[in-house]
């Protein structure tokens, strides 16, 4: 469950709503009706990454007279339901959405463990996937999956609203502080958090960890997997201390419990909220809630006071796999190796505004992003957290432990160790 | 046709053991029920709680027997037995104030007001609603902005200092759920209860204020006995109702926040698709299987004696 | 006693105050679905004021409910017919074999009706799939047939358990086979426990929401509940177009309901009384 199945689940179910569930599968596929080899290319995809993979798989038709699809979206508790449900029926589509790395049940890990995700690694692309990513496709040194790269989580915010309260953007925890103290005197909503919606629950944590973890121990994860780190006793008390410094200090909205990711939205795209800690791949729905979506923009969220900690969040966005059980599954694994292409790649992260895998040259990238490059190129970016957790546990716990906290119904070191005691279940 | 009549006559002659002096008809008249009912129900659960002894993630086909191990962990899990306890408050409150509600409405409008008729049509037309429906209106209704739903309608009246994040705060989301499910239920305990006063003779109200007993007097001793099938009816209902509340928590609040609205069986649902422990979420829905049939046989039990003693 | 006294009158006007406090959720979704998005940020409560309809056809296209009444309609009346004719048929065997069989059957039968369903529902889809059903309407309503089976099942047996067992005897004895008999003799007489059975049958997988989303998602043969899901989550904060959406949803089944209350009611208070 990767930070990008919570974003995807918005646009699944704007997909999912609509046309798709509507029923059409022909409309929304680029194809249709059966080709003389057995029928179209059964695919299931992530709703956030609609719109490169369709330009992916039309693209790829063009060039393929014989090749035929039919493209699905489904809402992200289907892809939860009836995707998991198909996969135990040995009913999976060819192609279908799988999160990258481990830490839930419909991820790369867990997927090809149990045997249903197709070995791509005898593809040329594979050997381009940067080294510090390796963990997001890999498992065993085998690939099972694409991804067209990765999107970053920040802050998105409003510059009208910032202009109001005469504030610049923050560089230093300290400083966040004060331009949310200056907000909230104008009356202006500092942070918006739609915390109902529990995948909103885990971004600002998943902000502030890079620096208050990985910058000082940078191989947490191997300490966790070793036994020899714990949550509790590690900066992630410091990272939770903070978010409820936040939330003790009025700079939510009320109720953030009872607020919707939705609802949290729009405060910000019209300019009620100042900003709102989200992933990149959102973007586009800030925009559209906005009446002027120039406005909004995007910085790293500072964990620290010294610039130099603060790392930030950014990992690989959901891929697609090609199901083991699939008798297409060569037909499957010819379009992902299509995929692979540079000039592919590029072209599917900037329909998605995520930053390209890898590139022959400059990459175009969404410019809301820029201030995110340089972290990249760095080294200081970090996997989302779940990518390394080792089952499906510890994120829905991470959800709920953060809402009980919001709540005033648990403290720090309590939901530490819930979440270590999550870590610790087998797989 | 004629080979028919014979058969049947010769059905007839062999059928000694036969209820009420009827022929027995032929046992095909239950195949086709039953092999449905097989195919559908029986195999699907057997085969399924087989797995509730095995470490099933769900998919694949790698599975281990691991004996008792799923329950023992059951017993020891926090989540798991907070799930459980919210099951019984959320049944409990549900069994009491959906019944109490809809005694109450029953007889209210089982008297000579002119808008009674219109009054329970009012008043049951929720129950024909889909409860995701039902849920997805009081989502708005519950919604924590004070100018919007439930909070306005109480600043409205000059309440406003009762306004809640009703489904935002861990010690009332809980309450708020079964609220739902009592809005949309009471008009079900209140029809219920309303055949059962049908069935109670107005003579014996008649005769008992010839006798000079109040209303108080004569709900305790006429109508209240009379009551008990009804009342056996409407709570087996709602308990089995309660334990195994699905939809409205999933569509209104998905368990939390935190984990202030599991159940049972919300907390199976996440188990066989969220975590991918199939096996694990087998055991847990063995053991509310076991649950609701304790219970009811119980209640039957205790109830039916209830109703021959009155 | 049923004489209008001053009495009756304040209980009166105690019962209305309960029902317009009653009917407040249903006032706020109406008036939301009526009101464009200025209004509903200004006057939250207020009457919409000029009332705007624009809502409701955005609702009716955006969540397809058009289609999904005929798949809601169809999967619901087919189930129904099945569950009638297969229920009646196995209820008039055991109610009339008091034989070692009969009963065990019939024990069996009540077992299904408190099995949850979660227990079986991975293996049932598994053969679902096999049997190729998985997304048609002919799987649904083999499940439907199947899982409201118990319960048929029982509403009938008890029913013919109380008929006098003279009437079939006359027609099979005046050689009618059984089947006929049963067609032309008991049918007819199971009348009222056939309305109970279609009109609780009928609500149930109308309202079902769990398993059509997982035999049916994105198949295009979603049913009311399933698209309503789809399109309430989709379009969350657009909270005129979410009520317009949740009013057009659930109107045809109020609709049916008023013209049938009588019935509908009477099947339901008379449901379970085994």
């Amino acid at each position: 469950m990767a930070l990008d199945r919570s974003v995807s689940r918005r646009r699944l179910l704007q997909l999912a709503g609509g046309a798709t569930l509507a029923g059409a599968l022909a409309a929304c596929g680029g194809g249709n009706g059966s080709s003389s080899s057995g029928g179209p290319l059964k695919v299931i995809g992530a709703g956030s990454q609609e719109a490169g993979l369709r330009k992916a798989l039309d693209d790829y038709k063009k060039a393929h007279s014989d090749f035929d699809f039919n493209l699905s979206f489904s809402p992200a508790d289907q892809l939860q339901t009836a995707l998991r449900a198909q996969l135990a029926a040995g009913n999976a589509p060819d192609l279908h959405a799988v999160y990258p790395g481990n830490g839930s049940a419909m991820s790369m890990v867990q997927l090809s463990k149990a045997n249903l995700l197709t070995d791509l690694s005898s593809q040329s692309w594979t050997q381009k996937i940067p080294t510090g990513f390796k963990g997001a496709f890999q498992n065993d040194g085998k690939t099972f999956i694409f991804s067209p790269g990765t999107s970053v989580l920040g802050a998105i915010y409003n510059k009208k609203a910032f202009a109001t309260a005469g504030v610049d953007v923050p560089t230093t925890w300290s400083e966040l502080l004060s331009v949310c103290d200056k907000l909230k005197k104008k009356g202006i909503v500092p942070i918006a958090l739609g915390a109902q919606t529990p995948w909103v629950t885990q971004l600002i944590d998943y902000a502030l960890v890079p620096g208050t973890v990985y910058a000082k121990t940078p191989d947490f994860d191997d300490k966790m997997t070793a036994g020899t780190a714990s949550f509790a006793d590690s900066g992630w008390a410091d990272a939770m201390d903070k978010y409820l410094e936040l939330q003790k200090k009025g700079f939510f909205n009320d109720n953030p419990n009872g607020t919707t990711y939705e609802q949290a939205t729009s405060m910000v795209g019209t300019g009620k909220a100042a900003m709102a800690v989200q992933v990149s791949a959102v973007l586009q729905a800030f925009r559209a809630a906005s009446p002027t979506p120039d406005d909004l923009g995007m910085f790293p969220f500072p964990a620290t006071d010294v610039a130099a900690d603060n790392w930030i969040p950014g990992g690989v966005v959901v891929g697609i796999a090609a199901s083991a059980k699939s008798k297409k599954a060569e037909e499957a694994k010819k379009f992902i190796e299509y995929c692979g292409q540079p000039e592919v790649v590029n072209a599917w992260a900037e329909a998605v505004a995520c930053v390209p895998l890898y590139s022959d040259g400059d990459a175009k990238v969404d410019p809301v992003l820029k201030p995110f490059l340089p972290y990249l190129k760095d080294n200081k970016a970090v996997p989302f957290m779940d990518q390394r957790w080792p089952n499906a546990e510890v994120q829905p716990t991470h959800f709920a432990v953060v809402q009980e906290l919001l709540g005033g119904k648990s403290t720090v070191p309590a939901a530490l160790k819930k979440m270590d005691e999550a870590y610790r279940k087998s797989a | 046709m004629t080979v028919t009549a014979q058969a049947v006559r010769r059905d007839a002659v062999k059928a000694p053991r036969r209820r009420g002096g009827g022929i027995a008809p032929p046992w095909l008249f239950a195949v086709p029920a039953l092999l449905i009912y097989v195919l559908v129900v029986l195999y699907p659960a057997f085969s399924g709680a087989g797995s509730a002894f095995t470490d099933w993630s769900g998919v694949g086909a790698q599975r281990s027997f691991v004996g008792l191990d799923n329950f023992q962990q059951l017993f020891h899990d926090d989540q798991a037995l907070g799930a459980l306890r919210n099951t019984l408050l959320l049944t409990v409150a549900i069994v009491v104030v959906q019944n109490g509600i809809g005694l109450l409405l029953a007889l209210g409008v089982h008297t000579g007001i002119k808008s009674r008729m219109v009054l329970r049509v009012i008043f049951f037309a929720p129950v024909v609603v889909s409860p995701v429906m039902v849920s997805f209106l009081w989502k708005y209704v519950y919604n924590p902005a004070p100018d919007a739903g439930l909070n306005a309608a109480l600043g409205a009246i000059g309440l406003g200092g009762l306004r809640q994040d009703w489904l935002g705060n861990p010690s009332i989301a809980l309450w708020s759920v079964a609220f739902t499910v009592i809005w949309q239920c009471a008009g079900y305990s209140m029809v219920i209860f309303l055949a059962g006063l049908e069935g109670v003779p107005a003579e014996l109200h008649e005769s008992a204020m010839v006798d000079g007993a109040g209303t108080v007097a004569r709900f305790r001793h006429i109508t209240w006995p009379l009551l008990a099938p009804a009342v056996t009816i409407n709570l087996m209902l709602s308990t089995v109702g309660g334990l195994t509340l699905f939809t409205q928590i999933i569509a209104m609040t998905n368990g939390g926040p935190g984990y202030a609205t599991d159940t049972l069986s919300t907390v199976l649902y996440k188990q066989a698709f969220v975590f991918g422990k199939f096996g694990y979420s087998t055991a847990v829905a063995l053991v509310l299987a076991i649950f609701v049939a304790a219970v009811s046989f119980i209640q039957i039990g205790y109830l039916r004696s209830r109703e021959t003693a009155a | 006693m049923r004489k209008y006294k001053p009495r009756t009158f304040v209980l009166e006007v105690v019962m209305v105050a309960v029902a317009i406090a009653f009917l407040f959720p249903v006032y706020a979704l109406v008036t939301l679905a009526f009101k464009d998005p200025g209004q509903i940020a200004n006057k939250p409560l207020s009457l919409p004021d000029p009332p705007s309809v624009g809502s409701f056809g955005e609702a009716w296209q955006s969540a397809s409910l058009g289609s999904a009444l005929l798949n809601s309609t169809l999967i619901t009346v087919s189930s129904v017919l099945v569950l009638i004719v297969l229920g009646s048929l196995a209820a008039y065997f055991l109610a009339r074999t008091a034989t070692r069989l009969s009963y065990t059957l019939y024990i069996l039968f009540l077992v299904g009706i408190i099995l949850p369903f979660q227990l079986g529902m991975i293996p049932l889809y598994q053969m679902v799939n096999d049997l190729g059903l998985l997304g048609t309407y002919q799987g649904m309503i083999l499940f439907y047939t199947g899982i409201q089976l118990p319960f048929t099942v029982f509403l009938y047996t008890g029913f013919i358990r109380s008929l006098p067992a003279d009437y079939t005897n006359a027609a099979l004895i005046d050689g009618a086979s059984h089947l006929q008999a049963f067609a032309h003799v008991i049918f007819p007489l199971l009348r009222p426990i056939t309305g109970t059975v279609l009109i609780l049958n009928a609500v149930h997988i109308w309202n079902d929401f769990f398993t059509p989303l997982l035999y049916l998602g994105g198949s295009g043969r979603e049913t009311v509940p399933v698209r309503v899901f789809a399109f309430v989550n989709e379009y969350t904060s657009n909270y005129g177009l979410v009520a317009a959406g949740l009013v057009l949803a659930a109107l045809p089944i109020l609709l049916l309901f008023l013209v049938l209350q009588r019935y509908v009611i009477r099947g339901f208070a008379s449901g379970l009384k085994g």
